[in-house]
């Protein structure tokens, strides 16, 4: 009988909480939402998985061996684990509020010798780091995952369309101005005591408006690893809804006539002006913000692959087979950023509500940054491009095609767009490198 | 931190990083201009438009060139953008 106690109270439904229940429904909703509404599949399979995975209760997948010990440990290995942090536990409280107050030591003021002691007393007990922690460690702490498929993009990207018409960068820097102003809706809102954001956290936040899935984990993972999950998945699910976003804001904007401005055919651009490019992208990232140069020196290198012609064999690895593996990595460890105890907070939701708002603002941003130019400039410039220019790439740049055909069905939109897209990519780099400087 | 001196921060912050990007990619667009305009000078494309703007009257057939020119690289970048994600 007492064999068949224990068998029951090792069992995860004996173990269940509230929470994790409601964590393994939100990663079923978001398989959902990736294997039926195709958003971002790539991305949100792993991640959602991930996040069932995670909230898997007494498996610890995605736990640190010290955390589990103190999550499941027998009550001599709490002790041991007490005094080596330098404090002790009252006898008469049970093991619940020992195992809480031993989580309050660790986060507040535990030195670094304590934590290792303490660390190698819950593996010398036979707890392990989780599978899920390790493939955090490995991929987004050491932030390594993001700047791999930052190169792929790299890989992936012609830059024909940008080096034929440069000005379109500026409509790349104008629906940055959806990340400046959602930082500040953030800082906002807890000024106003509605969510309670730091600066960091405000501008990892912020990120999402930049539309760019790789740049908002690395930023948010120097700036504000706790709120990784929540950020992660919201500039995915938002990346993916751009088709639906935008398209109302970009018809709101403009009026029929705009929207059917064609523009002149864009001029040849040469193989060694495209291997110049990144060469020299990398130059003023040097000179001017290095804090950018992870991101964008990886960036340039993987453009510099594809374009040099002499690595055929390096940049198809970039492109494909490096870029999924690190994706199935990478989604699977911000899935375990999906626990319940850091992702069910106002916080997320205050996240996802900003999110669309950056989304929205970059968009509005950018068609009307296009629309002064196209005042301005004697070229003709449609302005539903700037909507392209928040990155999300292709999909902005599609969206702005698709729009544009509706109102006139024989303007091609697609190769204009892809100048600010790029741009776009480019400009939240940028940023990125900016809010890293400033708060880092 | 105190309240409004947060709210100050982020304001700095904004004027600071936006002012950031668009004074860091003017110089982008200057140099690619540059850049362009040099390499385009010493080493002329074999494309029909050497110079920048010719005013050379466009024949009939040469538009329709251009437009079937969209179309198809339209549709290359689409086939390949959607094997791509």
């Amino acid at each position: 009988m007492d064999k068949l106690l224990t068998l029951w109270q090792g069992s995860g439904l004996y173990n269940l909480e509230v929470g994790q229940a409601v964590m393994v429904v939100v990663g079923l909703l978001l398989l959902y939402l990736a294997i039926y509404k195709k958003f971002e599949p790539l991305l949100l399979v792993p991640i959602g998985f991930g996040g069932i995975l995670a909230n898997i209760p007494e498996a610890g997948l995605a736990l640190s061996a010290l955390d589990q010990a103190i999550d499941v440990g027998r009550p001599v290995l709490l002790e041991q684990i007490a005094s080596a942090l330098g404090g002790s536990l009252d006898s008469q409280a049970n093991i619940e509020s020992w195992r809480t107050s031993l989580q309050q030591m660790m986060a507040n003021g535990a030195s670094a010798e304590q934590l290792a002691t303490a660390k190698a007393l819950a593996e010398g007990a036979g707890y392990g780091d989780g599978l899920l922690y390790m493939f955090y460690t490995v991929a987004i702490t050491s932030g390594i995952a993001p700047l791999i498929i930052f190169m792929g993009v790299g890989a992936m990207t012609d830059f024909g369309p940008l080096l034929a018409n440069p000005r379109t960068l500026f409509l790349g820097a104008a629906a940055q101005f959806g990340i400046f102003a959602t930082l500040f809706g953030a800082v906002l809102l807890s000024s106003m005591g509605w969510m309670d954001f730091s600066l960091n956290q405000a501008a990892a936040i912020g990120i999402i408006g930049g539309a760019d899935g790789p740049t908002s984990i690395y930023v948010s993972s120097v700036l504000a690893p706790e709120l990784l999950g929540a950020i992660a998945v919201a500039a995915y699910a938002y990346m993916a809804l751009v088709p639906l976003i935008q398209p109302p804001i970009m018809r709101l904007l403009t009026s029929k006539k705009e929207r059917e401005i064609t523009m002149t055919q864009l001029r040849p651009v040469s193989k060694l002006e495209k291997i110049v490019f990144p060469l020299l992208l990398l130059i003023l990232v040097a000179l001017f913000l290095p804090d950018a140069s992870p991101l964008l020196g990886m960036f340039c290198f993987g453009n510099l692959m594809r374009e040099c012609g002499v690595v055929e064999r390096l940049s198809d690895t970039a492109q494909n087979s490096l870029i999924n593996i690190v994706t199935i990595m990478l989604g699977l460890a911000v899935g375990s950023k999906l626990m319940a105890d850091s992702f069910l907070a106002v916080e997320t939701l205050g996240i996802m509500a900003l999110g669309i708002v950056a989304f929205g603002i970059g968009t509005t941003a950018g068609v009307l940054m296009a629309k002064l130019m196209n005042l301005v400039s004697k070229m003709p410039i449609n302005p539903l491009i700037g909507a392209a220019g928040v990155s999300a790439v292709p999909m902005a740049a599609r969206v702005a095609n698709k729009v544009g055909l509706e109102s006139n069905p024989h303007n091609f939109l697609l190769m204009h767009a892809m100048g600010p897209n790029v741009a776009g990519v480019i400009g939240s780099a940028v940023a990125a490198g900016v809010m890293i400087k400033y708060l880092g | 931190m105190q309240d409004p001196e947060l709210l100050q921060e982020g304001l700095g912050l904004m004027a600071l990083g936006m002012g950031f990007v668009f004074v860091f990619l003017a110089i982008l667009v200057f140099t690619l201009t540059l850049m362009s305009g040099i390499i385009r000078r010493f080493q002329p494309t074999p494309a029909p438009v050497a110079s920048g703007d010719s005013a050379k009257p466009k024949s009939p057939a040469k538009n329709q060139d251009d437009e079937t020119l969209a179309v198809i690289s339209a549709a290359v970048h689409r086939y390949r953008s959607k094997r791509r994600r």
